[in-house]
C-alpha cells in the first residue's frame, strides 16, 4: 500500500483546485471526471480483460437517460432513479456481454458498435425519450440542503465517486481478479488449463464495463441536467478510445491521465474541431505503431532499451529444494484412458488408445511426429472432446469436461510451445496457478474487499515459497519473455506445480534445453513424483524417457503399439521400425491440427 | 405485393453497394489477417472525391468515378504502408489503428469539404422503369449492373492472372508463398489498394442515392463490416450474399419499423452472428475456449 | 557450376536455440540428407537456409549468390525448389494452378507442367480439383511437383515421409532417385533414416540442434549412435 502513497498529495491537489478555477473551468474539470470514470470502465473491460468493446459510450447513454427519463417521466426522486439507472446500465451490459462468449476481437467489437448504433437510433427516435431533441429539466439532485446546481459543490461529488471508483478499479487489477482478467486477455486457453472459467469473466468484464459506463451516466445527467443523443455518439466513443489508447489501455492511472488529458486538449482546441480530430487520429496511430502501452508504458519501453543497450540481464536460476516425500496414498489408478478416439474432420489423430496410469507413477508417452501424443494430452486435460471413449481420473468419470473443472479438480498440464502469460510477471504467472477459488468468489470485492487483501497476502506468501522452492527468487519480477528458453520452461512447471495438482501432464518439458538442464528437470521431476503426484510426460529426448519413465507408452499413427517398461520397450520390432523408417503413419494429426488451429485464427 | 416488390428493389441495390463494401472488406482481411475499421472512411472518402470530380470538374461519371478510385487506392496503399509494421503481431493494436486512420479521413474530409456534406444529383436523367406497377429507378439498374460486373471482374482477376493467383495463394500459406518466389509485402499491398477502389467504387454509386457526408462511413463501414460477417469473414461469395442478406434486411426493417430501422436490423444482426459466429460461407471456428 | 555452401548457421526464435553452428555443402548432381529425432534442429536449418527463419551464418552461397543477403522470395530464381515440412500446398486453388505458381517468376508460357505431369500422372488426372481435397500422398506430390515448375538446380525437400504409408514413402524414394540420377542436387531432411540412406549418398545426423555425426549413407545405416540417438539405447 505504500505504493498508493504518492496519491495523497494528487488527492490534496484535487480537493484544493476548484479554489483556482473560473465558472466555466470548474465546468470543464468536471467533464473531465465523468470522462476518467468511463475511461476507467474500458480501461478494464478492453486493456485488462482484452474484450473489444465499442459500446461503452453506450452504457454512459443508458446511465444517463435512465436517470433522465425516471426522474421526468416516472417522477422518481434523482437517487431513486441513479440507483435504478446503475441498475439498467448493468443489465444491458450483460446484454451487450453476451455475444462475447461465442466471439472475440474483430467480431466482438462490430457487433458492440452495432449495438451502440442501434441504441443511438432508439433514442434519437423514442418518444419516451425525447428524440432528437433528448430531455431537459432533470432536477438538481438533492444533497442534504446543498446547492449541486452549482459546478464547484457537484465537483466534489464527483471527485469522491471518482475516488471510490478508481479505488475499485485499482483494487480489481491488483488482485486475484484482475489477474485472471489479464491472463484470459493474454491467452485464454491457457487462463482456462489454469482453472479461470472463461465465460463468467468475460461477462464480469462487461458488468464493470456497465458499471462504470452508467456511473458516469448518472453524474453526466445530474451535472448537465440535460441528455441529447449527440453526447453519446460514434465521434464520442472514439474520443473514448483515443484516451484510453494514449493513456496506456491496460493501465487504470494511464487511462485516467488519457481521458483527463484529452478532455482539456478538446476544450483547448474547441475551435479547431476539425483540426483536434485529425490530431487525435493521427496520435492514435502513432501510438499504436510506437508506443502501444501508451504513456502508461512510455517509461517501462524507454527502461528496456536502455536496458537492451547495456546488454541484457544474467539472471540465475536457482537450484530446486526438492519436495518432501510423501508416498502415494491409493494404489488406484490416478488415469484411465478407455478407448478414446478423436477425429478431426475425418483424420483419426487417436484410434482407441487405452491407458492407465497407476497413482505415483511417471508415464512417459513417445512416438513420431504426428502420432497424437498432443492430442492425447488435449483430450485428458478437457481441450478437446473425444469422439468416443471415456476419460476417468482417480476412477471418476470426467469425459468432456472443461478444462477449468479439470484444473480444479486436479489436472496441471504445461504445453510444447510454453504458454506462459507473457505481459505478466513470473510472480504473477505463478499466483495464478495458487489462486483456487471459483469465479463466484468475486462477490467479495463490493463486499469485503478486506478480505480480498487478506487473500491476495496469502496468495504471495506461499507464492514466495514456490518460487524459492524452484530456484526463480531472481527473476520472479521479470517478464517471462525476457528470459532464457531453459527458466521459462522452469517456470511453466512451477506455475503447473502452483496448483496442487495429483496428476501433472508435461509436454516436451524438455525442449530446447541443454544437457544440465535436463537432468535438473530430472530430477525435479522424479521429487515431484516422489512427493505423490502421477507425471505423464511427452518426451522426444529418448535419453531423459529412458532414465526417467517408469512406464512408455508408444504411439504410432495414433495407436497403441507398445506400452512396458522403457527398457522392453526400445527394442520392440514395432517401435524400431515406426522410429527408424517403414512407419505406418497414415494419420496426421499434425495436418489435422494444424487445420484446426487454422480455423481459430 | 407491390411494396414487397418494391422494398425488394431497393434492398438489392443497397446489398450490391453493401456486397462491395464488404468484398473490400474481405480481400483485405483474406490477405493480410487485418481488420479494416478504416474501410467505411474510405468509402466516404470515395463518395466525396467522385462527386466533386463529377459536380465540379463536370467531368462524365464514369471518369469521376475512376479517379475517385485511384485516390482511394493511393490512401489504401498509405494504411498499408503505416500499419505494416503491425501485420500479424497483435491483432487488437492493429484494429485500433485502422481505426485511428478512420478518423483521420473524417476529419481531412471535414477540413477539405466542410462539415455539411452535400447532394448529389443522379448521373442518369432517365425516368424510372414501371414494371406491373413497381417502380424501377434506372439509376438502381445502374448500381446493380456496376457492382456485378465489378465483381465480375474481380473473380477473373483472382481467377484467371498470375497475380491474382499469387495474391491467394499469399492469403492461404503466406511461407510457402515466398518460397515460390512471390514478394508478400507488395502483394499485401496490391490487395489493400483493391480493397480501397471496391470502397471509392461503392462510396461513388451511393452518392447519388444517400446525402454525401463526412459521418457517411461510419454506418456504410458498419454495415458493410455487418455484410462482410454474415457471409462469413474472407469468403469472396460469402461478401456478395452477406452484402445482399444485409440490403434485404435493412430494406425491410425500414418498411416494417421505419425510423427504428437501424435498431432493429442491428439486434436481428447481433442475433444471427450470435448463432452462428462464422457467417454463412466463414470459418469454421471463431474462438475455441 | 553452383554448389550450395552453408557455414556456421545458426537459429534462434527469441531465446531458444534451434540449430547451432551447422555448415555443409551440397555440391551439384549431389544428394546430401540431414537425419535426426523431432526437435533436432533440421527443420529449423532448412528454413534458415531458405531465408524462412530467424538466422546468423557465415556463409549462405549458392554459386555466385549470397543467399545470406538475398530475400526469401528471390531465392527460387537462382533455381533453388523448396518443399516444406507439411506439404503447404495451396489448399483453396486447384492442382493446375499450384503447379504454375510453382513457375511463378518465370513466363507461365513455357513451364514443366507436362514433364511433372509425366513424373506424376496422377497430378495429370486431378489438374482441376482443389488442392485441399487431395490425400496426403498426393498433396506430397504435389509439393514436390510445384518445386520442380521452376526448373531447379537443388531441391531441399523437408519430411516429405511424414504421414504417408510405406508404399508411398517408397514411391517418393523413387521419384527423388530418378531426380538425382537426372542430375538434380537434392538436399533431403528427414525422421525417417531409412528413407534417407535408400535416397541420399552422404548424410548428416542432427542432435539438440547440432551435427552429431556425418559420414556416407552406408556407413550410417549400422552406426550404433543413429540408434542411439532415435531410440536412447
Amino acid at each position: 500500500m505504500k505504493r498508493l502513497l504518492w496519491l495523497v498529495p494528487l488527492a490534496v491537489a484535487a480537493w484544493l483546485l476548484p479554489y483556482g478555477l473560473g465558472g466555466y473551468a470548474i465546468h470543464v474539470a468536471d467533464v473531465a471526471i465523468i470522462f476518467a470514470i468511463l475511461a476507467i470502465g474500458l480501461g478494464l473491460t478492453m486493456g485488462v480483460a482484452g474484450q473489444i468493446n465499442l459500446a461503452q459510450v453506450a452504457f454512459f447513454g443508458v446511465g444517463a437517460y435512465a436517470v433522465a427519463i425516471l426522474t421526468t417521466k416516472a417522477g422518481f426522486g434523482f437517487w431513486t432513479a441513479a440507483a435504478l439507472a446503475l441498475l439498467v446500465a448493468v443489465v444491458f451490459g450483460m446484454l451487450v456481454g453476451i455475444p462475447a462468449l461465442r466471439m472475440q476481437s474483430h467480431y466482438l467489437g462490430i457487433v458492440t458498435l452495432g449495438l451502440a448504433l442501434a441504441f443511438t437510433n432508439w433514442v434519437t427516435n423514442a418518444h419516451i425519450a425525447g428524440r432528437a431533441e433528448g430531455i431537459s429539466d432533470i432536477p438538481v439532485p438533492p444533497m442534504f440542503g446543498i446547492d449541486l446546481s452549482s459546478g464547484y459543490l457537484f465537483y466534489y461529488v464527483e471527485l469522491v465517486v471518482f475516488a471510490i471508483a478508481l479505488a475499485f478499479a485499482l483494487l480489481v487489477t491488483r488482485s486475484p481478479l484482475g489477474r485472471r482478467l489479464r491472463a484470459m486477455r493474454d491467452d485464454d486457453l491457457a487462463a482456462g488449463s489454469l482453472g479461470a472459467e472463461i465465460p463468467l469473466l468475460r461477462m464480469t468484464a462487461f458488468v464493470l464495463s456497465g458499471l462504470y459506463g452508467g456511473l458516469a451516466g448518472i453524474l453526466y445527467a445530474g451535472l448537465i441536467r440535460f441528455v441529447a443523443p449527440e453526447s453519446f455518439n460514434i465521434a464520442n466513443m472514439f474520443l473514448l478510445l483515443a484516451m484510453v489508447i494514449i493513456g496506456g489501455r491496460s493501465s487504470i492511472i494511464g487511462c485516467v491521465v488519457g481521458a483527463v488529458a484529452l478532455s482539456l486538449v478538446r476544450e483547448a482546441l474547441l475551435d479547431a474541431s476539425g483540426y483536434a480530430q485529425l490530431g487525435y487520429g493521427l496520435v492514435v496511430v502513432l501510438v499504436v505503431v510506437f508506443a502501444p502501452q501508451g504513456l502508461a508504458g512510455l517509461p517501462g519501453q524507454i527502461r528496456s532499451l536502455l536496458r537492451r543497450r547495456a546488454g541484457g540481464s544474467r539472471a540465475q536460476l536457482g537450484p530446486f529444494r526438492p519436495y518432501g516425500a510423501a508416498p502415494a496414498s491409493s494404489r488406484e489408478a490416478a488415469l484411465e484412458v478407455r478407448e478414446v478416439t478423436k477425429r478431426f474432420k475425418g483424420l483419426v489423430a487417436l484410434d482407441r488408445v487405452s491407458l492407465t496410469v497407476p497413482t505415483g507413477e511417471i508415464r512417459g508417452i513417445v512416438g513420431p511426429n504426428g502420432s497424437g501424443k498432443t492430442t492425447l494430452f488435449n483430450v485428458i486435460s478437457g481441450f478437446y472432446d473425444p469422439t468416443q471413449g471415456s476419460v476417468a481420473l482417480g476412477g471418476r468419470d470426467v469425459t468432456g469436461m472443461a478444462p477449468y473443472r479439470l484444473s480444479l479438480r486436479g489436472v496441471a498440464r504445461t504445453f510444447q510451445n510454453l504458454r506462459l502469460f507473457e505481459d505478466l510477471s513470473v510472480r504473477e504467472n505463478i499466483l495464478l496457478g495458487l489462486d483456487r477459488t471459483r469465479t463466484s468468489w468475486i462477490w467479495r470485492y463490493p463486499g469485503l474487499p478486506w478480505k480480498v487483501l487478506d487473500y491476495e497476502r496469502s496468495l504471495h506468501r506461499r507464492g514466495e515459497e514456490l518460487i524459492e522452492r524452484f530456484g526463480l527468487t531472481d527473476v520472479a519480477g521479470a517478464g517471462p519473455r525476457s528470459l532464457p528458453y531453459g527458466v521459462q520452461r522452469r517456470i511453466e512447471l512451477a506455475r503447473a506445480m502452483a496448483m496442487s495438482p495429483t496428476l501433472l501432464l508435461l509436454d516436451e518439458p524438455a525442449a530446447g534445453l541443454n544437457g544440465e538442464e535436463v537432468r535438473q528437470l530430472a530430477e525435479i521431476v522424479r521429487s515431484i513424483r516422489d512427493s505423490g503426484v502421477t507425471v505423464i510426460v511427452i518426451e522426444h529426448n529418448m535419453g531423459l524417457v529412458m532414465s526417467l519413465c517408469d512406464q512408455v507408452t508408444v504411439l504410432s499413427s495414433g495407436k497403441v503399439i507398445a506400452d512396458g517398461r522403457p527398457a522392453e520397450v526400445a527394442v520392440h520390432p514395432d517401435v524400431v521400425a515406426a522410429y527408424l523408417g517403414d512407419s505406418m503413419s497414415a494419420p496426421t494429426e499434425a495436418t489435422a491440427e494444424a487445420a484446426a488451429e487454422e480455423a481459430t485464427r | 405485393m407491390q411494396v414487397f416488390l418494391q422494398t425488394l428493389i431497393g434492398g438489392v441495390t443497397f446489398g450490391a453497394v453493401y456486397a462491395l463494401v464488404a468484398m473490400g472488406f474481405s480481400i483485405v482481411y483474406r490477405t493480410m489477417g487485418l481488420v479494416n475499421f478504416a474501410h467505411g472512411s474510405v468509402v466516404m472518402i470515395g463518395a466525396y472525391a467522385a462527386s466533386t470530380f463529377y459536380m465540379a470538374s463536370k467531368l462524365p461519371f464514369a471518369v469521376a468515378v475512376l479517379v475517385a478510385i485511384t485516390v482511394t487506392a493511393l490512401i489504401g496503399l498509405v494504411i498499408e504502408r503505416f500499419l505494416r509494421p503491425l501485420e500479424n503481431k497483435d491483432f487488437t493494436l492493429m484494429l485500433i489503428g485502422t481505426i485511428g486512420f478512420g478518423a483521420v479521413l473524417e476529419a481531412g474530409a471535414v477540413l477539405v469539404w466542410g462539415a455539411t456534406g452535400h447532394a448529389v444529383p443522379s448521373p442518369v436523367a432517365t425516368g424510372p422503369i414501371d414494371l406491373a406497377g413497381v417502380r424501377i429507378p434506372t439509376y438502381s439498374l445502374l448500381v446493380i449492373a456496376v457492382a456485378a460486373a465489378a465483381t465480375g471482374l474481380l473473380a477473373l482477376f483472382l481467377q484467371r492472372t498470375k497475380r491474382g493467383a499469387a495474391m491467394q495463394a499469399v492469403a492461404m500459406d503466406h511461407q510457402a508463398a515466398t518460397a515460390v518466389g512471390i514478394h508478400v509485402g507488395r502483394s499485401n499491398a496490391m490487395a489493400f489498394a483493391i480493397g480501397a477502389g471496391l470502397a471509392a467504387l461503392a462510396g461513388s454509386l451511393i452518392g447519388p442515392m444517400l446525402y454525401v457526408n463526412p459521418t457517411m462511413g461510419g454506418t456504410l463501414g458498419i454495415k458493410g463490416f455487418a455484410a462482410a460477417m454474415l457471409g462469413g469473414f474472407g469468403s469472396m461469395p460469402g461478401a456478395i450474399v452477406g452484402g445482399l442478406a444485409f440490403g434485404l434486411l435493412d430494406s425491410f426493417a425500414a418498411g416494417n419499423f421505419q425510423e427504428y430501422s437501424e435498431l432493429v436490423t442491428f439486434l436481428v444482426f447481433a442475433v444471427i452472428v450470435m448463432i452462428r459466429p462464422t457467417g454463412i460461407f466463414g470459418e469454421t471456428t471463431v474462438n475455441r475456449a | 557450376m553452383t554448389t550450395l555452401t552453408v557455414e556456421g548457421l545458426s537459429v534462434h526464435y527469441g531465446g531458444v536455440r534451434a540449430a547451432h553452428d551447422v555448415s555443409f555443402t551440397v555440391e551439384p548432381g549431389q544428394s546430401l540428407g540431414i537425419i535426426g529425432a523431432n526437435g533436432a534442429g533440421k527443420t529449423s536449418t532448412l528454413k534458415a537456409v531458405m531465408g524462412l527463419a530467424p538466422r546468423q551464418a557465415t556463409t549462405i552461397r549458392f554459386g555466385e549468390h549470397d543467399l545470406l543477403r538475398a530475400p526469401a522470395h528471390t531465392l527460387v530464381r537462382h533455381g533453388i525448389g523448396y518443399v516444406p515440412e507439411g506439404r503447404h500446398v495451396f489448399p483453396g486453388l486447384t492442382v493446375e494452378k499450384n503447379l504454375l505458381l510453382g513457375a511463378y517468376t518465370s513466363s507461365w508460357k513455357r513451364t514443366p507442367i507436362d514433364e511433372v505431369y509425366e513424373l506424376f500422372p496422377v497430378l495429370g488426372e486431378m489438374g482441376g480439383r482443389l488442392a485441399g481435397a487431395l490425400s496426403g500422398g498426393q498433396q506430397q506430390m504435389l509439393a514436390v511437383g510445384r518445386a520442380l515448375m521452376c526448373r531447379p538446380k537443388v531441391m531441399l525437400l523437408d519430411e516429405p515421409s511424414m504421414g504417408l504409408s510405406p508404399k508411398l514413402v517408397g514411391d517418393i524414394a523413387g521419384v527423388l532417385k530418378k531426380l538425382n540420377a537426372d542430375g538434380l542436387a537434392i538436399l533431403l531432411v528427414e525422421q525417417n533414416a531409412k528413407l534417407t540412406f535408400d535416397v541420399t549418398s552422404t548424410c548428416l545426423v542432427m542432435e539438440n540442434g547440432e551435427i552429431a555425426a556425418s559420414g556416407t549413407s552406408a556407413e550410417l545405416r549400422d552406426d550404433p549412435q543413429v540408434r542411439r540417438i532415435y531410440l536412447g539405447l
